[in-house]
């Protein structure tokens, strides 16, 4: 390929940085809430809400997410060919407008987010419970209730252990958003195979490698300025 | 508070198990939707639209040119059909593994993409009459010592992964005596053989012709192909009438000439076979 062609398709990518971007960025907004609401979940007392997050964690961390995206993609559209359900959700079904990149969008963050949410859930269950028993016992002497002392004692302290993990998880989604192109997911892959097709080389590739190798260094500095800013105390 | 948060975790609980649950539902027979009347000429004219699936992919019969543009020789033709039918070409990117699938759930109206016929295809889909006829060639190297298909026993043979040709592959008498390696698409296995990681790529020769005459690749096309087939168009099992329009308005743009203009363009002369 010559330079001119490497700078048209790199263009073309830079385009697509947006739709990853989206994937990426809706998908944090969304599954570190979630996950943290999961791991108190799976923390819960009361044993059945307990083992239900466990199978929900398990699927999950136990599929490919290429597999989860198809199936988030397909699920609606095929649930609505079938004729056995009740007229009341056929006709909610039918509403959706299964064609067009709206449709698309949201499958492919509901698979992102789901499985990220799993994965988050784990990492901060790891941080809750690594807070030592005695902190609970001294605030419960200083008569703090049980919600003061998870938000205003545990959890400034989870926050601070959970950044590393957690930085980890990001910089792979990142890499991750990727997976959407299974269900042609207009990002920059499934763009760099398709100028791959057009120019024969493999170049594209490499090109839109370069944009998430970019991606993660950013990340890679951000994650580690955020560290350092936590890092008071120490 | 504390109730709201665990009633929407249920219900997301809820849905995904759905989700789930649907997904596998799958495997059973899907019942044709429409067992009285065809509409689906009419969906589409009232609709205004036509949704052609395609994995963008295949030069030069639909790809993504250096624009970003989905252009090849059947979009051309599409292009034309939908005129004649008033309507707007939708061109949709899908993904060419689960194809299918686009098409049963409705995402797309037709598959339109050189597709070659086969028994499983014209199984699953209502195909169009063949409008095209391609061979399957094997390319080597223009320094390679190969020159027939004798000569191929023990060599390495790259191949597009569940595509016609590897179906052919392995039911011919040289899959015994060879390795096959899979590949996601044919340029991969062309560039692999460029790298010398497979000695030869076996797929179509639309491809290798185009790859050869205008990407002026140093390949050679070895003389004895395997086995002919041909592209048709595949529409939903059950959408007869939509089909037989396409169909219809292909064999006037067959005798009018445009066809032959449009083919022409992408090929040098009139490769067609519509009737």
């Amino acid at each position: 390929m010559t330079a001119q062609e490497i700078q048209k398709v790199f263009f073309i990518l830079l385009e697509y940085l947006v739709p990853t971007l989206k994937v990426f960025g809706f998908t944090l907004l969304f599954s570190i809430p979630l996950g943290m609401v999961v791991a108190l979940l799976k923390m819960c007392k009361f044993k059945p809400v307990s083992w239900l997050t466990n199978v929900y964690i398990l699927i999950m961390r136990g599929t490919p997410l290429m597999l989860q995206v198809i199936v988030a993609y397909y699920a609606i559209p095929m649930l609505r060919m079938n004729e056995n359900l009740p007229g009341a959700v056929s006709g909610l079904l039918e509403k959706i407008n299964i064609q067009g990149d709206g449709f698309m969008f949201k499958a492919v963050l509901f698979a992102f987010v789901m499985n990220y949410a799993a994965y988050f859930a784990e990492i901060f269950r790891g941080g809750i419970e690594s807070i030592p028993k005695g902190q609970y016992e001294a605030a419960a002497a200083l008569s703090f209730t049980k919600t003061q002392t998870f938000f205003r004692i545990v959890l400034p302290q989870v926050v601070k252990r959970v950044v590393p993990a957690s930085s980890n998880e990001i910089i792979t989604l990142v890499k991750d958003t990727s997976l959407a192109n299974v269900v042609a997911y207009a990002e920059i892959t499934l763009k760099a195979k398709q100028q791959m097709q057009n120019y024969s080389s493999l170049m594209p590739l490499f090109i839109a490698g370069g944009f998430y190798f970019v991606l993660a260094m950013i990340l890679t500095v951000a994650t580690s300025l955020i560290e350092k800013k936590l890092n008071y105390y120490k | 508070m504390k109730a709201s948060i665990f009633k929407r975790i249920l219900t997301g609980m809820v849905a995904g198990s759905l989700l789930l649950v649907s997904f596998g539902c799958d495997s059973k027979e899907n019942t044709s939707s429409t067992a009285g009347e065809d509409t689906s000429l009419q969906k589409v004219l009232d609709s205004g639209k036509l949704i052609l699936g395609l994995d963008a992919t295949f030069k030069p019969m639909g790809y993504t040119d250096e624009n970003d543009q989905i252009v090849g020789f059947d979009i051309d033709v599409a292009e034309e059909v939908c005129k004649r039918m008033k309507v707007e070409l939708v061109k949709q990117p899908i993904n060419w593994e689960t194809k299918e699938e686009d098409l049963k759930v409705g995402r797309i109206d037709c598959i339109w993409n050189g597709m070659s016929v086969n028994p499983s295809r014209a199984e699953e889909m209502n195909l169009s009459e063949p409008y095209m006829c391609n061979e399957m060639v094997f390319v080597v190297p223009a320094s390679s010592e190969a020159k027939s298909m004798n000569d191929l026993k023990d060599k390495v043979i790259g191949v597009q992964n569940g595509s016609t040709a590897q179906d052919i592959l392995k039911a011919s008498e040289i899959g015994t005596t060879i390795t096959e390696q899979a590949m996601a698409t044919n340029i991969e296995a062309l560039q692999q053989m460029e790298l010398g990681l497979v000695d030869v790529v076996f797929l179509d020769s639309v491809v290798a012709n185009y790859e050869i005459t205008s990407a002026g690749k140093d390949y050679v096309v070895l003389p004895d192909g395997l086995e002919e087939e041909e592209y048709a168009i595949g529409f939903r099992k059950n959408d007869q009438k939509l089909r037989d329009e396409v169909q219809k308005i292909l064999s006037e743009m067959k005798k009018d000439g445009t066809l032959g203009e449009i083919s022409t363009k992408w090929f040098g002369s009139d490769v067609t076979t519509v009737k």
